[in-house]
């Protein structure tokens, strides 16, 4: 039997199944802990409980079995209203939590050596179970019959869509939707009959749309204290209750009172129209959620990685054909079958372009999937760092290719980690400046063309670049008169710089700063460009801009062709900011190295030509500048002519000419004539080198 | 020498000077064309040229064996040679014909003012002496 459910497939979709439930457990605790516990999530908690327990139990997995099986007991209580949200509970379902993680990484390693063990953390959800329970009876009789009470301890319903229609169909109507809560008397024998008996007679008056508990499930001879209803009649709330009082037998005690929504305590003061635009919007997501999971495949990434190479393949391949039947049209012009190859290359063409899309579209994933790692971390953090943190993300629902993605978590994780442990500052350090104790943390996501930009913003300490610049040159990253001569961006910039973080005692003077070179080196290599806004006091917003598409290979890109003196030269789209034109006396020389102002920032210019031996271009009026971005870098290159932007394939220059600095490859342009492809990496290395970067002698005369 | 004395042989002019390639070696000869120059790589690398597509480096020879530079002519010609697996265009004044020598002889010290080590011999025709010239050695070392 075991032997069946070891093939690497099976135990791959198990893992991959637990991952993603124990990452919805995650995020409804997390939510669970912030908002208190709403009809939804407390459900979404126990499906996810349950289904781990449903799948743990097929793979023969004991432990985990029993262990949600024992969560699925909480939950239950939670969800029937038996037992209120704490801190212990929330506590004891995070160990739960990893628990579950590390039984998961076991089963990884070893499906037959599972050593974590479960027994302490199941004790405690027993402990907890049957503490709660007491203190509930307990609370019970204390309980005042007031409205603003029973609209509080509203018992948790959890309705399905047809329930929902009819309570939306109640108010449209004008009828009450009440909840009727009954205490049968104590001595009273097979109170769940009993219980029976009192939705019969509800049911003459109106409807019953729901219980808690279920009274048609329980066992004939368990032990019902209490029972709600959630009723739908012409009767007001008082009329009710008399009537339940005078007509029926062995009741210790009854409420009515009007059903909220939503249950959750924080939105119980919302009006009653706002409720119910929250209700039908609710109702919607459950239905579309529905229909994703029908019709969701799960495809192994290795699958989709290999019909991305053959695309890739595909396209190389489409531009020869195309290539070759233009060649052809030029030999024999009048060839009508030249004529029907062109037309089928460019139907071919689109074709593929469309397969490229799909296949893309397959590979992204909305960034709530990265997003959602976060708010488990924040907590954590912020709890061992003594911080009161609110995370905010925004924009969960941008898509991005999954490696991308995968690439980013680490970078993001290590900023909002330097956010809590540097940025923010101690809700007593806060107070005294004035500003709210609780900080504000602000991850967001947002589409910008073919591009994402991610942006992580704190309100706590920012970053003062005179003490960067005091670091540095104690670091020796640069020296003193380096360092007097620096823009404060370009000292902000030193943190993306390697000593910078190696060094621990660096970081607490600067207050930032470790691995940020991590950082740089993960958006350099996406080929991403990351931006730091920073003011001492008020908070640091760290800006990055990432393509939402991995190149389809590395051969396609999207390229800018320039002319530098005579020679044509082909730049990657993604690394172009902007192009401008500067008067040329608006070109300055600050130590010899020469500089515009392009938005308020000094930007070092570079001329290919100085470096390449060929001569500088005629002199013209204005020069103009192709702003380039590499991760934290910025520089302009001055070229002489533009020419456009199109797709490149490109090709490497081979083993015989070998790496060559400043140029990552060529292609074949239209006309057949070969451009380099001029690598932005490279170039920004050698930003440095006064030789190219100098305003010419008499340039600057004139 | 047998090997030698059996091949045939594409010979071509470099400044006035003549040398020849082994048949074999030649992968084609076509001609001269825009080069496209790569900046700060190997000092006797002319660029690169589009041979039907694929994207292969052009030697320059007068640089390598210092014989002052060529200057592009009708007779210019790229003769494309297979070195090491690798496609290489190299640049000449002339190809004159394909040959075959009655007799080769190693190779003296010194060929018009190159190291002798550069060449497998130098073959007799009766036109005079061509030298052959050991190609993988002149663009890889």
């Amino acid at each position: 039997m075991a032997s069946i459910f070891e093939s690497p497939e099976l135990i791959g979709a198990f893992i991959g199944e637990v991952e993603e439930q124990l990452q919805l457990l995650e995020n409804n605790v997390v939510e669970l802990e912030k908002n208190g516990g709403t009809a939804e999530v407390v459900q979404e908690l126990f499906r996810a409980a349950h289904t781990l327990k449903g799948s743990s139990a097929t793979m023969g997995f004991e432990k985990m079995k029993t262990l949600t099986h024992e969560m699925e007991n909480v939950l239950d209580k939670i969800r029937n209203g038996l037992l209120e949200i704490s801190r212990p509970v929330i506590d004891v379902l995070f160990e739960c939590l990893d628990c579950l993680n590390m039984l998961k990484e076991d089963f990884v390693s070893d499906s037959n050596n599972v050593k974590t063990e479960i027994t302490p953390v199941i004790t405690k959800l027993k402990e907890i179970s049957s503490e709660n329970e007491t203190n509930n009876q307990n609370s019970d009789s204390d309980k005042a019959e007031n409205l603003e009470t029973g609209r509080r301890e509203q018992p948790i319903f959890v309705l399905d869509e047809k329930q929902q229609e009819q309570i939306n169909q109640a108010l449209g109507i004008g009828q009450n939707v009440l909840v009727c809560e009954v205490e049968i008397l104590e001595d009273s024998q097979m109170k769940s009959v009993r219980a029976c008996l009192i939705m019969n007679f509800l049911n003459e008056w109106g409807t019953v749309i729901n219980m808690v508990p279920n009274v048609m499930e329980i066992p004939i001879d368990s032990d019902v204290g209490k029972v709600a209803f959630l009723v739908v009649t012409q009767m007001s709330a008082d009329e009710l209750r008399q009537k339940v009082q005078n007509d029926l037998m062995d009741i210790k005690e009854v409420r009515v009172f009007p059903y909220f929504i939503q249950n959750s305590i924080s939105q119980t003061k919302d009006g009653e129209t706002g409720v119910r635009d929250k209700d039908n919007s609710s109702g919607v997501k459950t239905a579309t959620e529905e229909k994703r999971v029908v019709h969701t495949v799960r495809i192994d990434v290795d699958r989709l990685e290999r019909m991305m190479d053959l695309v890739g393949e595909l396209v190389i391949e489409q531009i020869r054909i195309a290539q070759v039947a233009n060649n052809l049209y030029n030999q024999y012009p009048s060839d009508e079958t030249i004529d029907d190859l062109i037309g089928i290359s460019n139907r071919v063409s689109i074709l593929i372009n469309e397969l490229q899309e799909g296949i893309m579209k397959t590979r992204m994933i909305p960034v709530q999937q990265l997003f959602s790692r976060f708010p488990r971390m924040v907590r954590d953090l912020s709890v061992s760092l003594n911080k009161e943190v609110n995370l905010v993300l925004e924009g969960g629902e941008t898509e991005i290719d999954r490696t991308i993605m995968e690439e980013m978590s680490d970078p993001l994780i290590h900023l909002i980690r330097n956010a809590i442990d540097h940025g923010i500052e101690n809700p007593e350090i806060r107070k005294k400046l004035g500003k709210p104790e609780q900080g504000t943390l602000r991850v967001t996501a947002l589409p910008e063309d073919s591009n994402v930009i991610i942006t992580v913003e704190d309100d706590g300490a920012g970053i003062d670049p005179q003490e960067i610049k005091q670091s540095a040159i104690k670091k020796r990253i640069v020296t003193e008169q380096e360092a007097n001569n620096m823009t404060e961006q370009q000292l902000i910039n030193l943190i993306f710089q390697t000593g910078f973080s190696t060094s621990q005692k660096v970081s607490d003077v600067s207050g930032r700063g470790v691995g940020m070179d991590i950082v740089k080196t993960h958006i350099e290599k996406l080929n991403g460009i990351i931006d730091v806004e920073t003011c001492a006091g008020s908070g640091t917003k760290f800006i990055i801009k990432l393509p939402i598409k991995l190149p389809l290979t590395l051969a396609i890109l999207k390229g800018l062709l320039v002319k530098i003196s005579n020679e044509t030269y082909a730049l990657p789209m993604n690394n172009v900011v902007e192009i401008v034109r500067k008067p040329k006396n608006e070109i300055e020389s600050i130590n010899g190295q020469a500089v515009a102002v392009i938005r308020d920032r000094a930007i070092p210019l570079i001329w290919l030509h100085d470096y390449f031996g060929i001569p500088r271009g005629n002199e013209r009026k204005n020069t103009l500048i192709v702003l380039l971005g590499i991760a934290e870098k910025r520089f302009g290159l001055v070229v002489d002519e533009l020419i456009g932007n199109q797709e490149i394939v490109v090709t490497n220059l081979g083993s015989y000419i070998g790496k060559v600095e400043g140029i990552s490859g060529a292609t074949i342009l239209g006309d057949r004539s070969v451009a380099c492809i001029l690598d932005v990496v490279g170039i920004a290395k050698i930003v440095n080198s006064r030789k190219v970067s100098r305003i010419d002698v008499e340039y600057s005369k004139q | 020498m047998n090997d030698l004395l059996t091949s045939q042989y594409v010979a071509y002019e470099l400044a006035g000077e003549k040398y020849a390639l082994k048949i074999s070696d030649v992968y084609e000869i076509i001609k001269m064309q825009s080069i496209t120059p790569i900046h700060n790589s190997k000092p006797f690398l002319e660029g690169v040229i589009n041979l039907r597509g694929k994207i292969i480096p052009v030697a320059n020879l007068h640089k390598r064996f210092g014989l002052g530079n060529y200057t592009p002519t009708k007779k210019t010609r790229i003769v494309v040679v297979k070195s090491r697996d690798e496609m290489i265009g190299i640049v000449v004044d002339k190809v004159n014909q394909v040959i075959r020598f009655s007799d080769i002889q190693p190779p003296p010290e010194m060929v018009a003012g190159i190291d002798g080590s550069y060449f497998e011999g130098v073959g007799i025709t009766d036109e005079g002496v061509i030298s052959i010239l050991k190609i993988d050695k002149v663009l890889h070392e």
